[in-house]
């Protein structure tokens, strides 16, 4: 019987690697007994929406930021299958896709027809989630499966 | 790493989980959903390690509402009767997927209480269901599940209700 699929949406940021340690650790140990088949998404944004200027000099700028975003995310799914590795995980699919990571995870849910997608959260205020957008937001409302929102717990003062 | 996650050996972290009902279908189409594809296996792989803690959250009556004594003593049975019924339907679901189950009632704004319950109760996620509002429904009515995502200080599982059949 295949196994429901867990999608766990990644970036290069401590509370990305924090939400899929935390899945690892409730979900995924003991390894060999896990319920869910893990899928780790990388998504690659496109050096547009990271360059705001356009003009002549822009087309240079884009390909350094483009070689630029492609180590980052080269280095984000090297690290992710590092720590599949070493917590014995065997099965896991780990991709980097090229675009908007809302669109991206989504996206991803529907190609594996997951069950859960798990993101991390930066834990923005409401003022930095309106200019910033937030990913977690997006899913949450948009994908077609239950999805998780982890969070760092704050440090207490 | 400041506020690591201690990588374990063989055996999983125990898991103590914060489901919010009250007596609409989505949450307990959430509740079913979580027990069947969460919960149950973590309790097959790991007998004990998981604890579900069922909270309903009630309005307060308002109380001046009343003048006599009389209404206010038969309408506030009448919630505790729902309340129980919602909470023991919820239990023995839990019961029939072999969960470890207590049932809380938390009287005020369903938001805050939970949030707060969360806090209080050392809670590692807390599964609420989804409405499945639009955007504009969700401005005005406000959602739960929206709050609760960004305040809550544990992992949140939102469950979607199912699509509607056309």
């Amino acid at each position: 019987m295949e196994k429901p699929v867990m999608v766990v949406g990644l970036d290069e940021s401590e509370h990305s690697f924090y939400a899929l340690e935390w899945t690892f650790q409730h979900f995924f140990s003991p390894p060999e007994n896990s319920p869910f088949k893990l899928v780790i998404v990388n998504a690659k944004p496109s050096p547009s929406s990271v360059v705001g200027f356009a003009g002549p000099s822009a087309a240079e700028v884009v390909t350094y930021v483009d070689r630029d975003l492609k180590m980052i995310a080269a280095r984000v799914l090297e690290k992710a299958k590092e720590i599949c590795t070493s917590k014995s995980i065997k099965d896991a699919i780990c991709e980097s896709v090229d675009g908007d990571p809302r669109n991206v995870l989504c996206d991803a849910v529907d190609k594996y027809h997951a069950s859960v997608l798990v993101v991390g959260s930066h834990g923005y205020g409401a003022i930095k989630r309106a200019v910033l957008g937030s990913v977690s937001d997006y899913c949450a409302h948009h994908a077609h499966c239950s999805v998780m929102i982890v969070k760092r717990p704050k440090m207490k003062h | 790493m400041e506020g690591g996650v201690s990588s374990g050996g063989a055996t999983a972290a125990p898991l103590n989980v914060l489901v919010a009902i009250d007596d609409s279908d989505e949450s307990f189409h959430a509740l079913r959903w979580a027990l069947d594809n969460i919960l149950k296996q973590k309790s097959e792989t790991d007998q004990n390690s998981t604890v579900v803690t069922i909270a309903q959250v009630v309005e307060p009556l308002p109380r001046y509402a009343f003048p006599g004594g009389y209404v206010v003593e038969t309408a506030s049975k009448v919630q505790e009767e729902n309340a129980a019924r919602v909470l023991s339907r919820a239990f023995e679901m839990c019961r029939d997927s072999s969960l470890k189950a207590k049932t809380i009632i938390l009287e005020g704004d369903p938001k805050d209480k939970i949030c707060r319950a969360v806090e209080e109760m050392n809670i590692n996620l807390l599964i609420v269901g989804s409405r499945g509002l639009g955007q504009i429904k969700r401005a005005f009515l406000g959602s739960v599940s929206d709050y609760c995502s960004h305040h809550a200080k544990c992992p949140v599982l939102v469950v979607k209700p199912p699509p509607k059949k056309t």
